[in-house]
């Protein structure tokens, strides 16, 4: 019930932010954090929870951009209509990706390659072809307003990364509490036993995936929203992936506010490093690296790892 | 664990000592502070790194000449801002210049980084100078902070197509066929469906049209398709690597077409590529930003640049170093350092101080009106102009002779 408190109080001190600060600086820093702390959960509930490890969520992320850009410049569709559509086609491409890789049995690295072979074609395929303005990429018309999902200031923003990253830190503690979560661990700790003991371990799986696929899709969703326009790379590079396993792995893996603390250090960081050494190019980068290597080298369970530890 | 107190010791220093510059900074005399914008780290550092090094000459020279007289002086200070390549950093930049209280941005080289950064620096009506970026959806969603200086996509394109028509036909029509190698981003499939949809109407045949990735590190496969291809005239539409790549694939399978024609070509127009890779670069035909050539101070400029070591005089110094110059005429024109005011002064600027084929600036909708590229030539180790004649320098060689 603890987490459930936190999040209770994530959501108001953030909910309740905009009231006592104004600066853009700041509410576009917190917002990035949540969108950070999503695409991590997102990645997390298959990857830490799951012990699935994927190189390629680029996949369910471009999935939900393209979907939410496409539903609306092609379609015509209402923003407010066409989230909900993308969230679902990102989960539809977890089932999907799931129930092949997980059908024949791939586990580990090859179950990593896969989803990064995955991510690459599908890169390739949003290039090619012109639904998905190919190489040129798709650009969401300027309508500023909430009734198209397009907020004139940071605060419309803040609150629907909020709404999506509230969900992914609910489910994950779901997943701690749950029976489902019990399961998915015990698949994470040993397959084979878990399957002894009567666990399906293919469905565990695809439901961690689907609801995995679904998230990062939200994010890849807010992501057009936000900046309004999206290029295959910017959909299914590699960066995507590599940002949200990182937020899980820095913060803690299998834990419900993992994702949220790797996302507040490594944005933190990264601001900290880009503001102080903004006239040496390059610099800021070096020791944001360097500094990323003593985390990982002096907390390897994590950030959450600390306060576990402690108990 | 004393060697690791002492490590974590070190790096705590270490990064207090890297954070002391900016504070230092921060101390000076009142002056008017504007972002300086560019993807200095990340895919397109090169590109981002020249930008910034012609925004800051111009800064410096303005500042040596006496700052904004109209305002008894006052200097200008650059807020330097690093996209790291990517459109949501560069959004977090313009937030960032935001609260530093910018009065104007120069800025963000790539279209994609362009479009974000724009529409963030909107939302505080902060005057954004597009120093580059050259996609058409920059200045056609009615933002009134927007202003770009050079040509945008369409007119680069245009130009392109006909200059290409008017020297084939000068030269009583050898070229007929065309083969088009593009990037995949934005820049290389937009041009290449230019292309594709425009040259057939002027009776030219494109036979093949290839796509490749970015980075790519072979181009034997797609040269050997060329030579089997034949066609008459080979246009790239890539970034600096692959271009040079490329051009140095054909010279080392034998590949010799009439002409290679580029739009925005990567390297054809970099003194940087033609210094390296000579004879790869030679006959190279390219339709680019590029100053007249006939100005004392464009020449002066390149001497400038060229006298800094490792330097290059790229369009994306001089684009930069005239859009400072163009901000600081709208500071002194508008007297005042208010976003407004400036907004307003640039919208009516009507500035002919600048080296390149412009004419006095015009915006409309945020274009520069008159903007528009210049055709180029590789010749005997040199970029020279070859089209239009306003500016020519030389006689276009067209076909290539071998």
């Amino acid at each position: 019930m603890r987490s459930l408190a936190s999040i209770a109080v994530l959501v108001l001190a953030v909910g309740l932010l905009p009231l006592f600060v104004s600066s853009g600086v700041t509410l576009g820093f917190v917002t990035m954090v949540l969108y950070a702390t999503l695409l991590g959960q997102a990645w997390n509930i298959l990857g830490g929870f799951g012990g699935q490890f994927s190189f390629g969520h680029a996949v369910f992320f471009g999935t939900g951009a393209y979907a939410m850009a496409v539903l609306q410049m092609r379609f015509g569709l209402n923003a407010w209509a066409a989230l909900p559509c993308a969230i679902a086609l990102g989960g539809v491409a977890g089932t999907l990706l799931g129930a092949l890789s997980f059908r024949y049995g791939l586990r580990g690295s090859y179950f990593a390659l896969v989803t990064l072979a995955f991510a690459e074609v599908f890169r390739i395929l949003a290039n090619t072809f012109d639904f998905t303005g190919a190489g040129v990429g798709l650009q969401l018309p300027l309508q500023e307003g909430a009734a198209q999902l397009q907020f004139a200031t940071e605060t419309g923003y803040l609150y629907l990364a909020l709404a999506l990253a509230t969900v992914s830190l609910l489910f994950a503690w779901w997943l701690k509490h749950s029976r489902y979560g019990a399961w998915l661990a015990a698949v994470r700790d040993n397959e084979d036993s878990a399957a002894a003991l009567g666990v399906n371990a293919f469905r565990v799986k695809l439901v961690a995936i689907t609801v995995s696929g679904a998230l990062m899709a939200a994010g890849g969703a807010f992501y057009v929203q936000k900046f309004h326009y999206i290029d295959p790379h910017l959909a299914y590079g590699a960066p995507i992936s590599v940002e949200a396993l990182l937020s899980a792995i820095i913060g803690g893996m299998g834990t419900v506010f993992g994702p949220l603390l790797g996302a507040v250090v490594l944005h933190g960081l990264g601001e900290l490093t880009r503001n102080s050494l903004s006239s040496t190019p390059g610099a800021s980068l070096v020791i944001y690296g360097a500094l990323l290597v003593l985390i990982i080298m002096f907390m390897p369970r994590g950030i959450a790892g600390l306060f576990e530890g402690k108990r | 664990m004393t060697q690791r107190r002492q490590f974590l010791m070190n790096t705590a220093a270490l990064a207090a000592t890297a954070a002391l510059p900016l504070g230092a900074r921060a101390q000076g005399a009142p002056a008017i502070k504007v972002g300086v914008l560019h993807p200095v780290t990340g895919a397109l550092a090169y590109s981002g790194n020249l930008s910034r090094l012609g925004a800051q000459i111009a800064l410096d020279e303005i500042n040596a000449a006496g700052g904004i007289k109209s305002m008894g002086g006052v200097k200008l200070a650059a807020l330097l801002g690093d996209a790291q390549s990517k459109p949501e950093v560069g959004v977090a930049e313009v937030e960032k210049m935001n609260e530093q209280g910018a009065s104007a941005i120069v800025g963000s080289y790539a279209s994609a980084i362009c479009l974000a950064t724009t529409q963030a620096a909107a939302k505080y009506n902060i005057p954004h100078v597009v120093d580059v970026g050259v996609a058409d959806q920059i200045v056609t969603r009615g933002l009134k902070n927007t202003f770009r200086f050079g040509p945008g996509y369409k007119i680069t394109t245009e130009a392109a197509i006909n200059n290409l028509h008017i020297m084939n036909t000068v030269a009583r029509k050898p070229a007929k066929t065309v083969m088009i190698i593009h990037e995949e981003s934005l820049f290389g499939t937009g041009t290449a469906n230019l292309l594709a949809s425009q040259l057939p109407g002027m009776g030219y045949e494109v036979k093949e049209i290839v796509k490749h990735a970015n980075p790519t590190r072979d181009f034997n496969n797609i040269v050997l398709k060329m030579k089997s291809i034949n066609p008459d005239i080979v246009i790239p539409a890539n970034y600096y690597n692959e271009y040079a790549l490329l051009l140095r694939t054909m010279k080392q399978q034998n590949v010799t077409p009439k002409a290679v024609f580029s739009v925005l070509g990567g390297a054809a127009s970099s003194f940087k590529f033609v210094k390296e890779f000579a004879d790869a670069a030679n006959g190279v035909i390219d339709v680019n930003h590029w100053y007249n050539p006939k100005d004392k101070r464009a020449q002066a400029l390149r001497k400038k640049v060229e006298a800094m070591p490792g330097q290059f005089y790229t369009y994306e110094v001089f684009l930069n170093y005239q859009c400072m110059y163009l901000l600081a005429d709208a500071i002194e024109r508008a007297k005042s350092s208010k976003r407004e005011d400036i907004i307003n002064a640039l919208a009516s600027s009507t500035w002919d101080k600048h080296f390149m084929p412009y004419g006095p600036t015009k915006f409309v909708n945020g274009q520069n009106t008159g903007a528009a590229p210049l055709t180029l030539q590789v010749l005997k180790g040199d970029i020279k102009v070859i089209l239009p004649n306003t500016f020519a320098e030389t006689e276009p060689v067209f076909p290539w002779k071998v």
